[in-house]
């Protein structure tokens, strides 16, 4: 399991991406974490004091899994980023082609409309 | 498992799993290009939430997901969501009233 910073993450999730294209899955989980063990925890919570959680996420290919931790300051930054690595690589997905027909079906119907509303005047 | 068919259904309930128990749940992701499939499960290890689909419109609202996820995670699972916005209302400003009165 390889920690990395969240920009080094971020290439390597899109190589993932990238190299499971003809075959293979790609899998990222989001958990919350503090990345501290129990007794830590125990020792902050005796003190007093309130214990700063992350968001641990973590990507794999099956083979091969990296992952990184996200605070409050950078998590807009990286959602940012995540979300643009998403679009551009979920492209398999199928569109909806239903309103695509009707859309394209009322559009015909609408250049019908415009030239037959035009009536000859000799 | 338990496929969830609406995905206003899955997104309440996931936010719901995850603030009874924000310590063991956990928010997976699996997209298979090949087949053209994305999975998405909740679980706390107790219950699980699982969504499929293949169409790319859920793929739009699956982001909207993760940036809930994101600002509970990071933030807590107090964080007040206004789904519009994406974000948590609680440290914007009230709206000033009474002020613009000329009469």
């Amino acid at each position: 399991m390889v920690l990395l910073q969240l920009d080094p993450f971020l290439n390597e999730l899109t190589s993932m991406f990238e190299k499971s294209q003809e075959k293979g899955s790609v899998w990222v989980t989001l958990k919350r974490s503090s990345l501290k063990s129990k007794l830590q925890k125990r020792k902050l919570n005796a003190a007093g004091e309130s214990i700063e959680y992350r968001c641990l996420i973590r990507a794999t290919n099956g083979k091969k899994t990296i992952s990184t931790s996200v605070g409050a300051k950078d998590h807009q930054r990286f959602q940012a980023s995540y979300a643009l690595i998403l679009k551009a690589h979920m492209t398999a997905l199928k569109k909806r082609e239903r309103k695509d027909r009707k859309k394209s079906t009322e559009a015909e119907k609408k250049e019908d409309n415009s030239t037959s509303s035009k009536p000859k005047k000799l | 498992m338990v496929y969830i068919v609406s995905w206003d259904e899955f997104v309440d309930r996931s936010v719901q799993l995850f603030r009874a128990d924000p310590e063991s749940t956990r928010y997976t992701m699996k997209y298979r290009h090949c087949d053209g499939k994305l999975v998405l499960k909740v679980t706390d290890n107790k219950e699980c939430l699982k969504f499929k689909t293949d169409q790319a419109q859920d793929a739009k609202k699956m982001e909207k997901l993760n940036n809930i996820f994101f600002t509970l995670m990071a933030r807590g699972p107090d964080v007040d969501l206004s789904e519009v916005t994406g974000k948590e209302q609680i440290e914007t400003q009230p709206v000033k009233k009474g002020r613009g009165r000329k009469q």
